[in-house]
């Protein structure tokens, strides 16, 4: 087993008053210049290979949305390192605008409650740049943490693990899929509508109608279910970071560790030699179906005639988890928590769905808009149904919906506001983000670049590159360096 | 209850249709429904009940 270190990027939606999507990039890349806190501006983008693909291959190019690229047809843009705007925060998080989104990547964590809190520092982040935006602009400025418009585009939110090259994309793939299918019901941020196959009134996840292919490098257009994008952020000959780019965006904390705590274990599974035995047909598909079937037993066909459901994966999970991991490994019994929970949603699902509907968003937001409808005459096709959906997942104070949900106690409560600021302020763990906010909170002016897996340094007139081990428990001590050179050489100590 | 579904059926595996997204159709939903609190409904009846169809972004990742 490894300690698996895990982070979340969430691509905001966002509007201007007064503009559309044609202005997306500008408004995008005008909030994220807003943030309140950019120690460092600038990004390092030597490491990064997007078209890299697991399998062994590099593709030629990406595909794009073609409703996207006539957005773009005759629009002069600014260099793409100014178009992306990249900061590094103080924390160690990165804040860019990626494709006309807002995007926060949280800095990297090795406990999901210490991610989940980073989570939720990234909507202050973004909220926050919007109320500075809005004010400068002197116009109404709205961020979503969601991932759909309800009109056919999509902006994703992207899990990364850090996992051990040797697993590679077979093994990697047969164990993660099940899971990145099944977790949908206990995941869902659920969505009014459908954009894509089977026609419904209300669905359990916001991607599901947007995945089109198995397994696949594109990002952008004909998404895959599993991504195969070679980025490790991290030594290639050790490393791959997993990105996940099936899950929907959550505002409940809990449903945020959930779903990444279910890949945890499926990860630690195959990494033991514990593969979990089931092969899906056509995930696509098979995302779809568990999407549109709101009592959590949508049917999940596997190769040959068989078929399954979302629950007995996570308890074929559960128990292969139980059997084979060691509990007292640092994060597998905060994991094992979490397939509990998910099992307690299926339950909730199979009675009455209140505990459900306190616990996942999709539940929580369906129980709103059907109290909604109920006390109002509407049905589904009213377009107030979609726009109390869409306000769930507004950062705006007075439009939240899921914040009114919280305050009137119908979800469990959110970590205490204090705990969030604290992870703006700095990561509260000692891996390798923690070089990274001391770098930019002590030492921007000697840095020249920033990247998940690297420092580069000015000293002497001469560049100077440090990697980070995604490995190391870096010291404390580095806060209190007095020199950058002190700083480096506690960056090189071997720990 | 009365549904209206304008849209075609689209292949399963297939990319969304772009800007044509504001029909619903058939589905049954699993969870009951609560009592909400009048601050909560307050809540969605100010919500502008157009500003889903109003809303458009452009695609990510």
């Amino acid at each position: 087993m490894w300690p698996i270190l895990v982070g979340i990027e969430t691509e905001y939606g966002l509007t201007v008053e007064g503009r559309g999507a044609t202005e997306q990039v500008d408004d995008s890349m005008a909030l994220v210049r807003e943030s309140p806190d950019g120690r460092f501006v600038g990004w390092d983008y030597r490491f990064e290979s997007p078209r890299a693909d697991l399998r062994g291959y590099v593709v030629d190019r990406l595909n794009v949305d073609p409703e996207d690229a006539r957005y773009d047809q005759g629009r002069h843009r600014a260099p793409d390192t100014d178009v992306r705007s990249d900061r590094v925060l103080a924390n160690g998080a990165r804040l860019y605008n990626d494709h006309g989104h807002p995007e926060y990547a949280t800095p990297e964590c090795w406990s999901l409650s210490e991610l989940v809190l980073q989570d939720l520092a990234g909507e202050q982040f973004v909220a926050r740049a919007a109320e500075r935006l809005a004010e400068k602009a002197g116009r109404a400025v709205r961020v979503y943490k969601n991932n759909t418009d309800y009109h056919g585009a999509s902006y994703g939110t992207h899990e990364s693990y850090l996992v051990p090259r040797e697993l590679g994309f077979e093994r990697l793939y047969k164990s993660v899929v099940p899971i990145l299918v099944a977790r949908t019901v206990v995941c869902g941020a659920g969505k009014t509508g459908f954009e894509s196959g089977e026609p419904c009134e209300y669905q359990i996840s916001q991607r599901a109608d947007f995945f089109a292919e198995r397994a696949g490098v594109d990002t952008l257009y004909r998404r895959p279910v599993f991504n195969t994008r070679d980025e490790p952020h991290a030594n290639p000959g050790e490393w791959i970071r997993l990105h996940v780019i099936s899950g929907d965006a959550n505002r409940m904390p809990a449903a945020t560790a959930r779903k990444c705590a279910l890949v945890k274990l499926a990860l630690w599974l195959e990494g033991t030699g514990h593969s979990l035995e089931w092969s899906l047909e056509q995930p696509e598909r098979a995302m779809r179906a568990v999407s549109r079937d709101l009592t959590g037993n949508g049917r999940v066909q596997l190769a040959g005639s068989d078929w399954t459901t979302p629950r007995q994966i996570i308890e074929s999970l559960g128990e292969a988890a139980s059997r084979h991991l060691d509990a007292g490994y640092p994060g597998v019994a905060e994991a094992l928590q979490h397939v509990q929970a998910s099992i307690d949603i299926f339950d909730s699902l199979a009675s009455d769905g209140e505990l459900a509907a306190r616990q996942v968003d999709w539940a929580a937001k369906l129980a709103m808009l059907r109290a909604f409808q109920e006390e109002d005459g509407l049905e589904w096709n009213d377009p107030a149904c979609r726009s109390a959906d869409l306000s769930f997942h507004c950062l705006d104070p007075e439009e939240d919906l899921f914040a009114a949900l919280v305050e009137c106690g119908m979800t469990d409560p959110l970590p205490r506001v204090a705990d969030i600021e604290a992870r703006m302020a700095k990561p509260q763990e000692t891996n390798r983000a923690l070089a990274r906010s001391v770098a930019v909170s002590r030492f921007a002016d000697s840095l020249k670049g920033v990247s998940w897996g690297k420092l580069t340094f000015e000293m002497d007139g001469k560049p100077k590159t440090v990697s980070l081990s995604p490995e190391k428990c870096y010291a404390r001590d580095m806060e209190s360096a007095g020199t950058v050179e002190d700083f480096i050489a506690l960056l090189e100590e071997e720990r | 209850m009365t549904i209206r579904i304008e849209r075609t059926l689209r292949r399963e595996g297939s990319e969304p249709e772009r800007k044509r997204g504001d029909e619903d159709g058939p589905s049954k939903p699993g969870v009951d429904q609560p009592k909400a609190p009048n601050e909560l409904l307050k809540r969605m009846r100010q919500i502008d009940p157009d500003k889903a169809r109003k809303y458009r972004q452009r695609s990510g990742q």
